[in-house]
């Protein structure tokens, strides 16, 4: 299998790839240039995480943006979220944080923003590309070069108080929560210990807080990479623990025994909190669990379900104004109040917030949600042999609803299986969930035997 | 303007040099970078500096990605003087530099310079070296864990002046009033600190560094100083005048009486001045320098060595001899090395050794001048068909059949007291001529010589 060719990734969501023989600071650097040329120059921010590729490829795109025409205000190490709202505040044309986000540390990454600090919508990515492939490149004169300004202070600022306006903070602050965290010596190194003990007047103690070191952990914080900041909560006896990714968009939850939390509850619960403050419908993706529609029908909300993709729930959530979004499973909140991005300190301060509210442990709020069972998976397939699997798939549940906005997903009475491909590998992404577990168990190895594995 | 910002790309052994957009871009510095990264032998980093175009900010961050990602550690001057960026590679030991700036020419163009160990310009064999992994475009980046790391350099202006201080007499140099024209350079930076340390008097002016537009081309040639400098030195009541390009590596200077002085003098001068300090007895210069050279070194008992124009053929020559053979190296354009400092481009140092010979003889500086035979020297320029060189050159050849002919770069005859050069221009598409007589102007053999060019035109 030539695995070499999945190194880098050019494309409408950008460019991703291993720093070194492939994601170059050259690519770098003529792909700012085509940003800087599509948004017509003008100021733009530019940011990054705790990669050690981060410094690199910062100065790349710096030349880039300076090379057409740009003004670069550099911010430094900040959460991807935090970057977004500076530029959504600032008269910036547009914002690219250096970041892979949940991608091992040999990956970087640009994620690109418009003038609002929201990723730009699938025609606009699709015109970008066009124009970085043309390399027809806006190139400034010595007369039309702009300068570099430094501004590494005002963005968390603005960011906080952001989400204080949707949370009673001095009812967080009076409980004093006892509080871990485990911030992968991420972006959220920088930011995260000053939020929750500060801000929100927390008795912290934290892990992986330095900024110069490498990830001690799993980029994504999935259960089965939490066992330090788990150990953590039981042994310092914690109410809550938190982690988050090298970006600080995404957030998992342990409870106050130790448990990690299914992300798609830690939705589920947000979810919760933002419908008891505003009026709205809620949108996520099609493999987030069935709990969501659950709790939005208990404030007579509707659900809307978009391929799988946080350029794809934003598009969705603009478009029917939602209140509150997210990807269940992949961690993230989406809350266009503060702003229409992933943010884990959303997600941290809503928590916090209801705990704080109702008196309850995080286990007891948990425990009132439904109750599902998921299981998630993947499975190699040749080229060539996907369309074959799902018709397969689709003749084995005649019976069933289909969706194939992203893949397929059937939705059947006792459940649902969401079989899609993966952008980045020859692999089917499986997911499916139900009531109970043997009815899962049944499901999940039903797609896989029809697959053959 | 465009077409024309097109054409002035230029990727040669001595660099990359162009105007920023049209010519020089983005990626042509990424990749550059990226080969000199290539290049050079493992070491304690890389030296980086700039000038103070605006396009140099654009030009450093490239430069600094594409070392990084080479896992070269980088020690950014910000904006610096050339010859304080090669002190800064010694002082350090560092693998190598890169000067970022277009030294005398307009503010819309800029360049790259390297150097090597101890600061050292390219020979002709490691350039070449360096262009071929360039046009292959097969770079050595490292992974993603062992990138370079980034550090900035606040002060390093004062440990060059450390050195400066140890070879003139500060002391007794810093009683002169001096005008300097830093055409909005680097070489405020040097000079205020003098001042501001040793209690050095010089009145500067174009001293605030300009981005964009400079307060006059930083040309350093009779007719700038003539033009801009001067017309100042009797009202101000100075000793000396001296003018600086863009980065601090040429000067042209005025003697008290508002006389400018040809660019061609500082050669000469300083080869008198030096010879008889030093063992060295060799000058390297160029075929087209001035011929009071020749007169000046032969008084000395010393050799004139000459190359081609360029820095490179410069280069090459040096690393025939031995330092110790060597009094000085140089062009007419007041460029000029000094084995004190290791052969550094240096105008600082030039000046401050115009300074110090004026104390040693106790004598004005129109009167050190007046001391030499006067030679006259006109310059000239011709648009070229490509083509038709060698014909011309021929033609010349066949037409000057008298005189001493040389073909080191293009043609050059030499009769007793007077010469000729006939050379095609490296960085525009002209053909240049040179004349030069002791005495009065050659202005006949000028004329003659521009019309048989024009024949080929």
């Amino acid at each position: 299998m030539p695995r070499r060719e999945h190194l880098l990734k050019i494309g409408v969501s950008g460019i991703r790839g291993v720093v070194g023989e492939f994601l170059t600071p050259a690519l770098a650097c003529s792909f700012a240039q085509a940003f800087g040329t599509y948004v017509g120059g003008g100021r733009v921010v530019l940011g990054r995480d705790t990669r050690a590729s981060g410094e690199m490829l910062t100065h790349a795109v710096a030349c880039g943006l300076l090379a057409a025409g740009c003004e670069v205000v550099e911010v430094g190490i900040l959460p991807t979220p935090t970057i977004q709202m500076y530029v959504a505040s600032t008269r910036a044309q547009g914002g690219i944080a250096v970041t892979a986000s949940h991608n091992p540390p040999e990956y970087n990454a640009l994620k690109l923003f418009n003038a609002q600090g929201l990723f730009f919508n699938n025609y606009e990515r699709a015109e970008l590309i066009d124009l970085y492939h043309q390399s027809d490149f806006r190139q400034a004169t010595n007369e039309e070069m702009r300068r570099v300004i430094c501004d590494h202070d005002a963005a968390p600022k603005l960011h906080f108080e952001k989400v204080l306006a949707h949370v009673d903070a001095e009812r967080i602050r009076r409980r004093k929560f006892r509080v871990a965290l485990d911030a992968v010596n991420g972006a959220g190194a920088v930011t995260t210990p000053g939020f929750l003990r500060d801000v929100l007047g927390c008795e912290l103690e934290a892990i992986a807080v330095d900024p110069t070191k490498p990830f001690p952990r799993e980029a994504e914080p999935k259960p089965e990479t939490l066992g330090e900041i788990a150990e953590l909560v039981r042994r310092c006896h914690r109410d809550i623990g938190f982690a988050q990714d090298p970006d600080g968009d995404r957030l998992a939850v342990i409870d106050e025994t130790g448990f990690v939390l299914d992300n798609d509850d830690v939705l589920a619960l947000a979810v919760d909190v933002a419908l008891r403050r505003l009026p709205g419908d809620v949108v996520v993706n099609l493999t987030t669990s069935a709990v969501i529609d659950d709790v939005a029908a208990v404030h007579g909300r509707r659900v809307y379900r978009t391929p799988v993709g946080e350029a794809n729930v934003v598009e969705t959530m603009q478009a029917v104004n939602a209140v509150i979004g997210g990807e269940g499973s992949n961690g993230g909140i989406i809350f266009p109040a503060v702003h229409l991005c992933r943010d884990s300190y959303t997600g941290m301060a809503f928590l916090l917030d209801r705990m704080a509210e109702t008196g309850e442990k995080i286990s007891a709020l948990a425990a009132r949600l439904p109750k599902y069972y998921r299981r998630y998976g993947k499975v190699a397939y040749q080229h060539g042999r996907l369309g074959p699997l799902m018709q397969s798939l689709e003749a084995r549940f005649p019976a069933a609803e289909m969706d194939r906005s992203d893949g397929l997903k059937l939705l059947l009475p006792e459940g649902w299986i969401h079989v899609r491909a993966s952008n980045t590998e020859p692999l089917l992404r499986v997911a499916a969930e139900a009531k109970s577990e043997p009815e899962v168990e049944k499901l999940y190895g039903e797609v896989l035997r029809l697959f053959g594995e | 303007m465009a077409s024309t910002a097109a054409k002035s790309l230029r990727i040669s052994q001595v660099g990359l040099r162009g105007v920023v957009g049209g010519g020089l871009t983005a990626a042509h510095v990424l990749d550059f970078a990226s080969a000199f990264g290539t290049f050079l032998e493992r070491g304690q980093g890389v030296v980086v500096g700039r000038d103070p175009r605006s396009s140099g900010v654009m030009i450093r961050e490239g430069v600094v990605a594409a070392l990084l990602a080479c896992g070269r550690n980088v020690i950014d001057l910000g904006i610096a003087p050339t010859p304080v960026i090669q002190h800064t590679i010694r002082r350090l030991d560092a693998a190598g530099g890169i000067s970022i700036g277009a030294s005398h020419n307009a503010a819309e163009w800029n360049a790259l310079k390297f150097f090597g160990r101890n600061a050292i310009y390219l020979s002709s064999a490691e350039a070449n070296e360096l262009l071929d992994i360039y046009h292959l475009k097969k770079f050595s980046f490292v992974e993603w864990d062992h990138l370079g790391k980034l550090r900035t350099e606040e002060n390093s202006v004062d440990p060059y002046l450390d050195e400066l201080a140890a070879v003139f007499d500060f002391e007794a140099l810093k009683k002169f009033r001096v005008v300097v024209d830093c055409c909005s350079g680097t070489s405020s930076l040097i000079l205020r600190r003098m001042n501001q340390r040793f209690g050095f008097s010089f009145i500067l002016i174009n001293e605030k560094m300009r981005g964009v537009a400079f307060a006059h081309e930083p040309a350093t040639n009779k007719d700038m100083v003539a033009l801009q400098l001067a017309p100042l030195m009797q009202p101000l009541g100075a000793d000396a005048g001296f003018l600086f390009d863009a980065d601090s590596d040429r000067v042209a200077f005025a003697s008290e009486d508002g006389a400018p002085v040809s660019e061609e003098m500082v050669l000469p001068l300083l080869a008198d001045f030096l010879l008889p300090r030093g063992e060295g007895k060799l000058v390297i210069t160029n075929v087209s320098t001035t011929a009071l050279v020749d007169e000046v070194v032969a008084r000395h008992g010393g050799e004139v060595v000459r190359v081609a124009v360029g820095r490179q053929a410069a280069i090459d020559a040096l690393s025939i001899y031995r330092p110790e053979q060597i009094a000085l190296a140089g062009e007419g354009t007041g460029a000029i090395m000094m084995p004190q400092f290791r052969f550094v481009y240096d105008g600082i140092a030039s000046m401050l050794a115009l300074l110090s010979m004026m104390r040693e003889r106790s004598l004005k500086l129109s009167e050190i001048v007046a001391s030499y035979p006067k030679y006259s020297i006109l310059k000239g320029q011709v648009p070229l068909v490509t083509h038709r060189i060698p014909a011309l050159l021929a033609s010349l050849r066949e037409h000057y059949q008298d005189g001493r002919a040389s073909v080191v770069d293009g043609l050059r005859v030499d009769w007793p007291g007077r010469w000729f050069h006939v050379r095609v221009s490296q960085t525009e598409p002209v053909v240049r001529i040179i004349c030069e007589q002791r005495g009065n102007p050659p202005r006949e053999l000028y004329d003659t010589l521009i019309e048989l060019v024009r024949g080929f035109a």
